[in-house]
């Protein structure tokens, strides 16, 4: 229950299989499965057109482009980051991933192809119907299939087809139109001739655009090629566009690419994390303790309220806890030790500390909550969890006082009420009774 | 499970109506006509009392008594007489003020605000032995701290977004100098007057539970420190009453409990006990208490209903977790609800049963004089003296029946409904009639309540069946249903809803398929 693998006195060894990284598994299920001798076989055949592993076969087209760096990249990013969610894939889970990435097809019998499939399909024209980028989502199964499989409900979290912003929609439904848009429009959509912009493709985005507004399921139809698109997209933006297409906006995870480049990436390297993504992180647990729209990122603000059913917002102020250095008090994104997972570690002084491990759904959490989301509107499960740990603090809190000696006095009754001003700035108010 | 004898010997399963024991009976105070309900859940379990005000009235009592030095003692035999406290001084200022905040605005010279909100609270403050408000200015800098601390305490009044009368808003139990009780205001003089409709005595019988539970010692140190605690809130609460007033209540009627020892009693008084344990900070804890103190005593109506009722097992609660499809396990909750929603109607009518079979009605029968019977009703249930029909003992008997039902639908029939409304167990959520459909908050309280730490999830479900009759899961669904309506598969599905549902509270976690544990989040260390 503690994750240790061995503890004193005790003759056992525990190895958690769990705890073996999704991401690595991956890449070595990857290289075993595409360095298959069968592959070899395959390209033997010197299959022609309408053929099974010929130019138009999909099974070989897919197998190209899970072998691009671009894919395996993004797909290893993907299965990291539900490492860092604590959400840990078996092999089994895995091996399923690949074999449906490949073989999945959305209206063949059993919706995987088998060899002798791919003749059929070719002739009727349902090659994007086995697009990979869909696939890797288990977008070929039925509902009730997906979500009873692991890897695919864990993938679907991150709603990946459903995200988007104006500027990806507007490239995938008007690229072709719009001057702007059409280098774009051809790089992504135009070039791949299997699962980009095909005739079916166009066919419904014409109908999307100019039909008549009674005909609902045409557009069901296209929209629900969109969803494959982005997908696509996903997989196909390089990583020198990374930034100006903002590739993790088709994510529900905004700050995953800040996650893993900017936050894992450094404290791995042994490096610090860079100052202005703590001040957010702070900025957000300020949001979350008080319950009000403060601004303040320098230091910590520890408050409570006066009773419980004033739980959300809480005014009045115990401590403030520095963020830089300073007397002891500090608060810093560190990497726990045992399973390499960043935490926030609070320092009230030299001995006494609380960690907090971010991961990915935290830290997305309270990215966006420090961005003037509200804390209840993103995750009930986060926004339980921070006030825990607020607790936790003050515990600790209630410690450092014990041990610096500090009594509370007998005669004096006084508060600290925080007050917001403009831009969020807190203030605060002393609230202080007449002795006698 | 046999009751054991109540304070009353005789008022149990036979009635042989033997002469009541030294000291008056207890409707000498009250003068009830049928005195019914009262003999089998004691005076009173009051439907429109909610929750918090179970608690606050409990506070006054347990105050009070710790007064005289008599905190939980002597069981709380009966009379249970204590004197509260009014406190007006205090409500007028935080409840019957209006201008605080407004003159705060308007003067900032803090003395001129004072002669005006001094000047206006002599004139139009009700119910204290003289308007001087005045030594208020000796316990703030400014009036400005003044109103900022108006301001905070009606911010932690308890439920505030009803719309009673100022009279009967209560601001948080800080502790003894927060504590009063519920007055009206009389029209004509002016004068407070004790009233029993916010405070109904659910939270006296409260009191005399917890006095009669088996770990009362146990428990007595958390009470204490909830009626005699002195912390910061209670001395500002403290600030704002002037010194010495000694504005104690008469003593009054008292509350009735007839059995000496239940095990309800011993299972309300283990949960506090384990809330209170917990430690938790501030006053995080009393929201848990008051959860659970209406629950019991919702437990406690339907297992005597159940008992009177001729039942051997207390009465078992299906419960759905709320799921958007019409299941099974919805069905059978709403049947499950019917039926205990009928338990305490039948008990009441089982009582009359009980007199028509008891040896004091077959000696009137014997004796052929119809006035005979009339007196042993007059002696058993303090009701007949209205009668006028024929003098025919069934049509007189048919007649009480029809009575007591009518008295019992109008209050205590309806605790079922209320207090489990109250506390998040009942509700009509996506169906049109009420069942049992606990919310997320009464889990969690539950939880905290049953779980020392950490408890694997089925051996949960299997205690919450054990102390609350809560049936979940398919275990205890197949022990307390008939084969022919049990369904493995819906009750597991029922029982994984709630598995997902504590899951997003933080309160669950999944090792792997067959292994799930729930842990108290106050008892966890580290995240």
């Amino acid at each position: 229950m503690e994750d240790l693998q061995q503890t004193e006195g005790v003759d056992l060894r525990f190895f958690n299989l769990s705890r073996y990284r999704s991401a690595e598994l991956l890449d070595r299920a990857l290289d075993a499965f595409l360095g298959h001798a069968g592959w070899n076989i395959c390209h033997a055949l010197n299959a022609g057109p309408g053929e099974f592993f010929g130019p138009q076969c999909p099974i070989r087209h897919n197998l190209t482009l899970l072998e691009t760096p671009l894919a395996r990249r993004r797909l290893n990013d993907l299965l990291a980051l539900c490492d860092y969610n604590q959400l840990h894939l078996p092999i089994r889970q895995i091996l399923l991933l690949i074999v449906n990435a490949v073989l999945g097809h959305v209206s063949v019998k059993g919706r995987l192809m088998t060899a002798t499939d791919v003749p059929a399909i070719i002739r009727a024209g349902t090659i994007a119907q086995a697009n990979l980028y869909n696939n890797i989502f288990g977008g070929n199964l039925s509902e009730t299939r997906r979500e009873s499989l692991l890897v695919f409900e864990a993938l679907g979290r991150f709603g990946i087809g459903y995200e988007t912003s104006n500027r990806i929609d507007n490239i995938l439904i008007f690229g072709d139109a719009d001057e702007a848009l059409r280098p774009y429009f051809g790089r992504y959509m135009a070039d791949d001739i299997f699962y980009g912009a095909d005739a079916s493709y166009r066919a419904a985005q014409r109908e999307y655009i100019e039909g008549t507004d009674e005909d609902d399921e045409r557009s069901t139809t296209f929209l629900r090629m969109l969803v494959a698109q982005r997908r696509g997209l996903f997989f196909k933006i390089p990583d020198e566009e990374k930034e100006e297409m903002r590739l993790w906006e088709l994510t529900v995870f905004r700050y995953a690419g800040e996650y893993l480049e900017r936050v894992v990436a450094p404290l791995q390297a042994g490096r610090r994390v860079a100052r202005p993504i703590l001040s957010r992180l702070v900025r957000g647990l300020n949001r979350v303790f008080t319950g009000m729209l403060v601004s303040d990122d320098r230091e910590l603000l520890l408050a409570t309220s006066l009773a419980p059913s004033q739980r959300r917002v809480s005014r009045l102020l115990e401590e403030r806890v520095s963020a830089e250095p300073r007397l002891g008090e500090r608060v810093e994104i560190v990497l726990r030790a045992h399973d390499d997972m960043p935490a926030l570690e609070v320092a009230l002084s030299r001995d006494i500390r609380q960690l907090l491990p971010l991961h990915l759904t935290r830290y997305e959490f309270l990215s966006r909550v420090a961005e003037g989301a509200l804390p209840s509107s993103f995750s009930k499960e986060c926004y339980e969890d921070l006030l825990a740990f607020k607790s936790q603090l003050l515990a600790a809190l209630a410690k450092r006082r014990a041990e610096a000696g500090e009594e509370p006095e007998r005669g004096a009754i006084a508060f600290r009420l925080l007050e917001v001003r403009e831009a969020g700035r807190t203030t605060v108010r002393d609230l202080e009774l007449r002795e006698g | 499970m046999p009751l054991s004898p109540g304070v009353w010997p005789g008022v149990l399963p036979g009635l042989p109506f033997l002469a009541s024991p030294p000291g008056p009976h207890p409707n000498r105070d009250h003068g009830i006509e049928l005195w019914l309900d009262e003999q089998i859940w004691g005076h009173r379990l009051w439907d429109t009392q909610s929750p918090w005000l179970v608690f606050l009235e409990f506070l006054n009592v347990a105050d009070a008594c710790h007064r005289q030095e008599q905190l939980l003692g002597h069981d709380a035999l009966y009379p249970l007489r204590y004197r509260p406290r009014q406190r007006m001084f205090l409500r007028n200022i935080l409840f019957n003020s209006d201008d605080v905040a407004r003159i705060a605005e308007e003067q900032h010279d803090s003395r001129r605000a004072w002669e005006t909100w001094l000047a206006h609270i002599q004139d139009t403050a009700l119910g204290v032995p003289h308007g001087e408000f005045g030594y208020l200015r000796n316990r703030f800098h400014s009036f400005a701290d003044f109103a900022q601390t108006v301001h905070l305490m009606r911010g932690v009044a308890v439920e505030r977004e009803s719309n009673k009368r100022w009279s009967s808003r209560f601001v948080f139990p800080f502790g003894p100098h927060a504590l009063y009780v519920d007055v009206g205001i009389s029209p004509t003089t002016g004068q407070p007057t004790r009233q029993y409709i916010n405070f109904g005595r659910s939270g006296e019988l409260l009191y005399a539970m917890l006095a009669r539970a088996a770990s009362r010692d146990a428990l007595l140190p958390y009470v204490r420190e909830m009626v005699a605690g002195t912390n910061q809130w209670d001395r500002l609460v403290a600030s704002l009453q002037p010194d010495g007033e000694d504005d104690q209540e008469r003593e009054s009627t008292s509350c009735y409990l007839p059995y000496l020892r239940h095990p309800v009693f011993d299972g309300l008084a283990c949960d506090w006990l384990a809330i209170c344990r917990l430690q938790l900070p501030s006053f995080d804890g009393y929201p848990h208490l008051v959860t659970l103190g209406a629950l019991h005593l919702l437990r406690y109506h339907l297992w005597v209903a159940a008992t009177w009722a001729g039942r051997v097992t207390p009465p078992s609660l299906l419960c759905e977790i709320v799921t958007v499809k019409k299941t099974l396990v919805r069905e059978l909750s709403l049947q499950s609800y019917g039926q205990n929603d009928g338990l305490s109607t039948h008990a009441v009518e089982q009582f009359v049963e009980r007199i028509r079979g008891s040896d004091a009605w077959k000696n009137a029968k014997e004796s052929g004089a119809f006035v005979r019977h009339r007196e042993v009703l007059q002696e058993a249930v303090w009701w007949g003296v209205d009668y006028e029909g024929a003098n025919d003992p069934e049509q007189l008997l048919a007649e009480l029946k029809q009575a007591a039902r009518k008295g019992h639908q109008q209050h205590t029939a309806q605790l079922h409904r209320g207090y489990g409304r109250e506390i998040g167990l009942v509700s009509r959520r996506g169906t049109t009639r009420y069942r049992y459909a606990p919310t997320d908050q009464l889990m969690k309280t539950l939880l905290l309540a049953t779980v020392e730490h950490r408890m694997e999830y089925t051996e949960f479900l299997a205690h919450l069946f054990a102390k609350y009759g809560l049936v979940i899961g398919d275990g205890e669904a197949e022990r307390v249903l008939p084969a022919d309506e049990f369904d493995r598969k819906a009750f597991q599905a029922n029982a994984r809803r709630l598995e997902q549902r504590l899951a997003s509270l933080g309160l669950l976690r999944r090792l792997s398929d067959a292994c799930a544990y729930v842990e108290n989040p106050y008892r966890r260390e580290g995240t």
